[in-house]
């Protein structure tokens, strides 16, 4: 998994890279460092490095796959399910902030989430998703006059 | 005027009702920050900065450095009590706190560490009064040569304390510095990445991508370890214990602990890269190695839990002169703290104490009120503490989420910025689970825009000679120091990690 988020970052830096080579200029007309100086230095070290760390996962796998000891980046084994879960609803509540607006999308979400996480509790977790969102409407768009998401469909409660 | 005149200037601008409430408010969030585990200052400061938009700048930014410091404090309360530190710069403070907790005596415990800190604390920035304007007089010779090298020694010191995994630190600064290549080219007017899109054409914003990082990612991550699925842990319940306040013994035989680590903790803090967790690891190591009973280290020596926490918030007040008098964050909690002062128009540096004086010092001095208040707090708010570590961080997390998602948004009303924070707190992950850097990252993201200009403006007066980098007497004092402290600091790391591998030992 450490190679596919590296060979990503790569293809990310490759990408940057191009547009830096290609796409902007070295020097101006005048002669003076130009808009992809800078790009080119970080997109050409970008690949180096990205490169460097790919050889040695590469070297770190062969020596897991011989008996050797795993490399101190493994990551050991975790609750991948509860991440997926978790970023699944983050995602939805973010595209439920656009539809319904901050105060509802949050009570939807938070009730959820707790639903989930925190299960056999429903008192305590309707509470929550209750008063949680009340005190951070009330902080944000009362007291402190912060931007709360608008609704695009008004409910009619 | 002299420093003593400034800093009654800055009492009189700190001292109004509302800049104490802010004061007071920044210290409470500030130990809450700190008493969550895995949510450290800069997701803290990350997320609560976009809340201050509609403050003046003064309360602002005192409450933005009370959650700072603030957090120093909290974390403790975590070590001693649950064996769990609030956020790294406690790590030190379990090694001595938590036995003296099962050996019955936390409420002492507790006591002592709210002292120590508010030393540390305060020797902290009374030291902050008497060098700040030295260094600002100092820099004031400095140029766009020596604007550049010392952003290319902020990131080269974060780097090389990263230690094994530096490559990952590397490759982390750079995914920063491409981030902060996004937008309009401010010399030729030219897009960069900006693929058509009017949102990208300022810039990718930093405070999404550190709330992403910070906030989000490491909620992601601590659902990853199973943070969630944790009982409430076995808390030390000080309230049954017979003697809550210290000995007199207590303060006596730590009264020099306090002064030697309020003095390495600052000097360590000043130190770019290094920051409040070395600092206290370094103390714990120094104390244990100068005390005459270094086998009671780690078994519950108040020496052991005074050193790493004088050491953390006098390191926290060191932090804040590079950042006040050079510009340059050491950390990613001073990045963000960085980013606050830009955001209000203000760019701290050599001529920030001179051109906003009334800010500065009243910054300064509301650190001196800051550290008192949170002293009071410690001491006598302790119970609301532990009930919010009793809160399970299955409930705390979503509404951590909510908190991410609803701030963003309230910067610029912007659902794009709520979509890159998402982006980000993906990618921060992944970053934290294969031990990349997010602290680089953000670091690199609020120093490269600075650096570029200075290089560019650095080619452009010498005509596109790197030489002018070893032509100058400032320049070369600055490599000369970079190359110190990349020799420096590993040596630095490995005498503080000395103390953790001594305390994992003895089990």
């Amino acid at each position: 998994m450490r190679i596919v988020f590296l060979l990503a970052l790569l293809g990310g830096a490759v990408f940057y890279s191009y547009i830096a080579f290609f796409d902007l200029t070295f020097l101006t007309r005048t002669g003076r460092i130009g808009p992809g100086f800078f790009p080119r230095l970080v997109g050409g070290g970008m690949i180096v490095m990205t490169l460097w760390a790919i050889l040695d996962a590469l070297r770190d796998r062969r020596v897991v796959a011989a008996g050797g000891a795993a490399a101190p980046e493994d990551a050991p084994a975790g609750f991948w399910r509860d991440v997926v879960v978790l970023l699944a609803m983050v995602l939805g509540y973010a595209v439920m902030l656009r539809l319904f607006g901050g105060f509802v999308s949050t009570v939807a979400y938070l009730g959820l989430a707790l639903f989930v996480f925190n299960p056999r509790r429903h008192i305590q977790n309707a509470l929550v998703a209750v008063l949680f969102p009340g005190a951070v409407y009330l902080a944000f768009d009362r007291f402190l006059n912060a931007n709360m998401p608008p609704a695009l469909f008004n409910l009619p409660f | 005027m002299d420093v003593f005149s400034d800093l009654m200037m800055g009492l009189s601008v700190a001292i109004t009702p509302m800049n104490m409430l802010y004061l007071l408010i920044g210290a409470v969030v500030g130990m809450i920050v700190g008493v969550i585990p895995g949510f450290g200052p800069s997701a803290g400061l990350a997320i609560l900065l976009p809340l201050t938009f509609g403050m003046e700048p003064v309360g602002a930014i005192m409450m933005l450095a009370a959650i700072y410091y603030g957090s120093m404090y909290g974390g403790t309360i975590t070590s001693i009590l649950l064996n769990t530190p609030g956020e790294s710069a406690t790590v030190a403070s379990t090694f001595d706190g938590y036995p003296l907790a099962k050996k019955g005596r936390a409420g002492p415990a507790l006591v002592m560490q709210a002292v120590a800190s508010f030393v540390g604390g305060t020797v902290g920035v009374v030291m902050i009064t008497m060098l700040a304007p030295m260094f600002s007089q100092v820099s004031r010779s400095f140029g766009p040569p020596e604007y550049f090298l010392l952003a290319l020694m902020g990131l080269l010191t974060l780097i090389v304390m990263i230690g094994a995994n530096w490559k990952l630190g590397v490759i982390s600064a750079l995914i920063g510095l491409a981030l902060g290549t996004v937008g309009v080219d401010l010399e030729t007017g030219q897009g960069r990445y900006t693929f058509g899109s009017a949102e990208l054409i300022g810039g990718i914003y930093f405070i999404p991508i550190a709330i992403g990082l910070f906030g989000l990612g490491e909620l992601f991550y601590a659902f990853y370890t199973g943070m969630h699925r944790a009982g409430e842990g076995t808390l030390v319940d000080y309230r049954k214990e017979t003697r809550f306040w210290p000995t007199a013994q207590d303060y006596l035989s730590t009264r020099w602990t306090m002064v030697r680590s309020s003095v390495l903790g600052f000097v360590v803090g000043v130190i770019p890269g290094a920051g409040a967790t070395i600092a206290s690891l370094m103390a714990y190591s120094a104390e244990r190695s100068i005390s005459k009973t270094p086998e009671n280290f780690g078994k519950g020596e108040m020496a052991g839990l005074v050193a790493p926490e004088t050491a953390n918030n006098a390191a926290s007040s060191g932090a804040m002169v590079p950042l006040l008098t050079l510009g340059i964050p050491g950390s990613a909690s001073t990045a963000v703290l960085l980013a606050a002062f830009m955001l209000w128009g203000l760019r701290p540096g050599p001529l920030f104490m001179e051109q906003n004086s009334e800010l500065a010092w009243g910054l300064i001095a509301s650190m001196y009120l800051g550290n008192m208040v949170l002293l009071a707090i410690n001491i006598f708010a302790i119970p609301l503490f532990v009930q919010i570590v009793k809160v399970p961080y299955r409930v705390l997390g979503p509404c951590i989420v909510v908190i991410c998602a609803l701030g963003t948004f309230s910067v610029n009303a912007s659902f794009v910025e709520v979509w890159l924070m998402m982006a980000a707190a993906i990618v921060g992950f992944f970053m934290r689970m294969y031990g990349f850097s997010p602290a680089a990252l953000v670091l690199a993201l609020v120093l490269g825009p600075l650096a570029e200009q200075a290089l560019r403006q650095t080619m452009t007066i010498s005509r596109g000679s790197f030489d002018i980098f070893f032509e100058r007497g400032a320049s070369l004092s600055i490599i000369a120091v970079t190359v110190g402290l990349v020799v420096l600091l590993p040596l630095m790391s490995r005498y503080g990690a000395r103390a953790k591998a001594a305390k994992t030992t003895d089990g």
